[in-house]
């Protein structure tokens, strides 16, 4: 199914992206300079693969990105020990949604041990941690037994809400992207941070984050 | 670990080779004049057999298994270095280069029949040059200093051949780094910008490949330790 994004911006132009990325951010971006990731490359908004063209009409949806200021669309998933957990569930207090690629990968290890490291300052500023990958609940369950992970996993089987959501992919569609949003008690998303290869400054920035709210 | 009659018989047509193609690219530059273009083109030869080397490594290091057609005993042969590193430098000249010799013989020989232009030629014969002799390199790289000829350690210590140091963090956990052997130039850059590790996650999620760097050391990456004495670099 050819999914049709809306571009905010043109793509003419090849700028750094912004990272935290706001409404103005470009679409084509370079991901090394604005994310300070160490790997230079494309990267484009859309959060899946380019739109092929076809002689046939293909069935569209339109697919929003979700940015700062707005509320993102609301989800269901399975957790870690299979039960279902809503996002609805986190309003009230902060809550940082971490999209990475996939358990037991290398940098998502580190994002996911950094988190755990620093989850006692989540809670200090009262905020939830959710990690949601396409992963099923059983991988989910074996990758936080293993690291010892304290906070939610989520399983997005298909890439559904990471598709609903607009999380961009890396390295022209072939790695799904790592993007961290942090939304206040009212579910209003506050930053959202894009880093594929330096996975531990999601930590950090979020923190900052939580703790200027 | 001496070298028998079929490494040489492959060891020597790769050196051949290689001079062949030197020989001409020094010819055709004297009798065009032309000398800058074909030494430009060899320091880039020089470069891109160290990026070459890498990616190659790289590659062995965690992908196939002695079962693997084509790179099968190579792939057997890079996890036994892992396990016994100090072996290299027990290993004589043909024994070490022979698969590369064997490789770049078939390469480099139609160019040097069909290839009459210095700069091409100046390129093929450094690069071609350096990748044959990169597991000499390498064997250096896990000597000692004192047992090293002086030259080898003086171009080792001015980074024109991979360095002691620089090698030994590849064969320390989470070896997953400095894959560079020719000159380990591209090391730094390669290792900063997570270049393999980006194509590790391209590989594993299009083709549902885990490399094994990814993997918890198990015996097959781990040194075994000798009894008498261990390669150690200075």
């Amino acid at each position: 199914m050819a999914t049709l994004t809306l571009p905010k911006h043109s793509f003419s132009s090849l700028l750094p992206s912004q990272t935290p990325r706001t409404p103005s951010s470009q679409s084509l971006s370079i991901v090394s300079k604005s994310s300070q990731s160490h790997f230079y490359g494309l990267k484009l908004s859309n959060s899946s693969s380019l739109p092929i063209p076809s002689s046939t009409p293909a069935k569209t949806s339109i697919v929003a990105k979700v940015s700062k200021g707005q509320v993102p669309p609301s989800f269901t998933l399975k957790d870690q020990d299979g039960k279902t957990v809503s996002l609805s569930k986190f309003k009230g207090k902060p809550v940082v949604v971490y999209f990475y690629p996939a358990d037991e990968t290398p940098g998502c290890t580190k994002q996911a041990c950094a988190f755990r490291d620093s989850y006692e300052k989540f809670k200090k500023a009262g905020a939830e941690v959710v990690g949601i990958s396409g992963d099923d609940s059983s991988s989910h369950k074996a990758f936080a037994k293993k690291y010892r992970l304290p906070f939610t996993l989520l399983s997005d089987e298909g890439n559904k809400v990471r598709k609903e959501w607009g999380v961009p992919s890396d390295l022209f569609g072939t790695l799904p992207g790592r993007e961290t949003y942090v939304l206040d008690k009212k579910g209003v998303v506050q930053l959202v941070y894009n880093n594929q290869f330096q996975p531990e400054k999601h930590i950090d920035e979020t923190l900052k984050l939580l703790q200027s709210l | 670990m001496t070298q028998v009659c079929g490494q040489h018989g492959l060891t020597v047509p790769g050196c051949t080779t290689v001079m062949i193609s030197l020989a001409k690219s020094m010819v055709a530059a004297a009798n065009s004049h032309i000398w800058l273009e074909p030494m430009l083109a060899g320091y880039i030869g020089y470069i891109l057999a160290d990026l070459g080397s890498g990616v190659y490594h790289w590659g062995i290091d965690n992908y196939g298994d002695a079962s693997t057609p084509i790179f099968g005993s190579q792939i057997e042969a890079f996890q036994g270095h892992h396990k016994w590193p100090w072996t290299i430098t027990r290993r004589q000249f043909a024994n070490n280069l022979h698969p590369l010799a064997r490789a770049l013989t078939f390469a480099v020989l139609p160019l040097d029949i069909l290839c009459h232009e210095p700069t091409v030629q100046g390129f093929v014969d450094v690069c071609s040059g350096c990748i044959m002799f990169s597991q000499q390199f390498h064997a250096w790289a896990h000597g000692t200093k004192s047992k090293l000829p002086p030259p080898v350690v003086a171009l080792q210590d001015a980074g024109v051949l991979v360095s002691r140091s620089q090698h030994g963090a590849h064969h320390r956990p989470p070896y997953n780094n400095n894959y560079c052997i020719v000159s380990g130039i591209w090391n730094e850059f390669l290792d900063e910008h997570k270049v393999f590790e980006a194509l590790e996650m391209v590989l594993f999620f299009k083709l549902g490949v885990r490399p094994r760097s990814w993997s918890e050391p198990n015996s097959d990456w781990i040194e075994e330790t000798e009894t008498h004495s261990q390669v150690t670099v200075h």
